[in-house]
């Protein structure tokens, strides 16, 4: 379980992220959305400490990684698993080599231990016959589930995603929604996942955290977001016509 | 290693043969008078070569080459959040990524300015025996003439000054690029400018240190 208590952040004298609370769910999948710029992606990097929040505190099974010295975020970070949104695959490395990576760096695995629990990976996420393949030559979809390898090769407690489904056609997307929500449950992690899929939400959205204009504007499930009142909920979720009709058969 | 050092072996090779003969047609051509010695030209081409051509100019070489190609390559890694997933993993990416790399070039450049050393030397040994600027003894005289290892020692002092320099602005430049495409392009530019002017800074100081 993470822990986000009063989490403030500003780039200037522009306020991105206005007194944030939350808490990330153990063992299921916890989605983040809104609109472009309204601070999701500024709030996972505070959470994963790629940037230092102004206050507040993140905590990590009761451990407040905030006040952590180096050592001890290192620590931490040995148990997260994350999913950039380009995928952050190491250009020079091939796909075996990306997912062996984490293992070389933190583990006590011997070569033929790590390729076993790379194939194990790669299978994991419907990749086979592409250990050798450098990620230039993949596809986005495949990229995308390279990363997802990678994050979960050294079984992390905590996986983060950063809009795995942007650039993917429907049928890729909800094959990596479907793998993060199965990899979730199997393993127990407490996973956050940044989206502007609807899909998504609809799909997998055990919990579901709104921001607006950089402040927490609704938390809920998919099972009672067709019944929010907040307007500018309602306004990103069901823009199109299609959400529209959904939520209108969905009340009915 | 490679991308460091070796990958520019072909260029080293290339520039210090041309340039080596260009120094020795040059002085032979210069050298006019009865009372200078015609050895004077293997002289000059040595201490010219030795001192300032292997060391500074290929460092100068590099810095383009090599800085340009370290700005670029941790630069898109730091655009592409291949630096974040890094540090996600727990691992201190600016060792990881510089480094090395500062390791590599410390240790690889010596080799390649001895090298340098070596065929910019021989460059004017050819270009004397073929051209007949001066006879092949008197260049072959001229170089061994008057010869102090300390030069030899002084240009490798400077080549690894130069080394770490090649290596560790272009890095710093890549590393805090912000952006896309556009910035990685002027990071490169800027960390190949920057370290062009720190070696020729260095150079003169290790000069004043050392010769004066």
């Amino acid at each position: 379980m993470i822990e986000l208590q009063h989490i403030c952040k500003s780039f200037g004298d522009h306020q991105v992220l206005d007194d944030i609370s939350v808490r990330y769910e153990r063992g299921k999948t916890n989605l983040i959305i809104g609109a472009s710029g309204s601070g999701k992606s500024v709030l996972t990097k505070c959470t994963v400490g790629l940037i230092e929040p102004d206050s507040g505190s993140v905590v990590y099974d009761g451990k407040d990684f905030t006040l952590m010295n180096l050592n001890e975020r290192k620590a931490v970070r040995k148990e997260i698993g994350m999913l950039f949104q380009g995928g952050a695959l190491f250009d020079s490395m091939t796909v075996a080599e990306n997912v062996k990576f984490p293992l070389q760096m933190h583990s006590q695995m011997s070569e033929e231990e790590m390729m076993h629990r790379v194939n194990e990976c790669l299978q994991r996420v419907d990749l086979v016959n592409a250990n050798d393949k450098f990620p230039a030559e993949i596809s986005g979809g495949m990229q995308k589930r390279v990363g997802i390898a990678r994050a979960i090769s050294l079984e992390p407690k905590y996986l983060f995603c950063d809009e795995p489904n942007s650039g993917l056609d429907p049928a890729t997307s909800v094959l990596i929604d479907n793998l993060i929500q199965e990899i979730t449950y199997e393993n127990q992690i407490t996973t956050v996942v940044i989206t502007h899929d609807m899909n998504s939400v609809m799909e997998i959205g055990d919990k579901v955290l709104f921001i607006y204009q950089g402040r927490k504007a609704w938390e809920g499930s998919r099972d009672n977001i067709f019944n929010t009142d907040s307007k500018e909920l309602a306004d990103l979720v069901f823009a199109s016509d299609l959400m529209k009709q959904i939520r209108t058969e969905n009340r009915k | 290693m490679d991308s460091l050092g070796l990958g520019s072996f072909g260029i080293i090779t290339i520039i210090s043969f041309f340039m080596g003969a260009v120094i020795t047609l040059q002085t032979a051509s210069n050298i006019d008078s009865a009372l200078i010695p015609a050895y004077t030209v293997g002289f000059t081409a040595r201490q010219s070569i030795i001192l300032e051509f292997s060391p500074t100019i290929i460092a100068l070489i590099l810095a383009g080459k090599v800085g340009s190609n370290i700005t670029s390559e941790i630069g898109l890694m730091r655009v592409t959040e291949q630096i974040d997933a890094l540090e996600i993993m727990g691992i201190n990416s600016a060792s990881f990524l510089i480094v090395p790399k500062i390791i590599a070039a410390v240790l690889i450049n010596p080799f390649l300015v001895i090298w340098s050393m070596f065929i910019g030397i021989y460059g004017g040994y050819l270009v004397a025996t073929f051209s007949g600027a001066i006879t092949p003894e008197a260049y072959i005289y001229g170089v061994q003439f008057d010869f102090d290892f300390f030069s030899v020692n002084y240009a490798l002092i400077k080549t690894v000054f130069f080394a770490f320099i090649i290596t560790s602005l272009p890095a710093f430049f890549g590393y805090t690029v912000k952006g896309g495409a556009l910035e990685v392009g002027k990071a490169s530019t800027q960390g190949v400018v920057a370290s062009s002017i720190v070696i020729l800074i260095v150079n003169y100081l290790i000069t004043q240190v050392l010769l004066i």
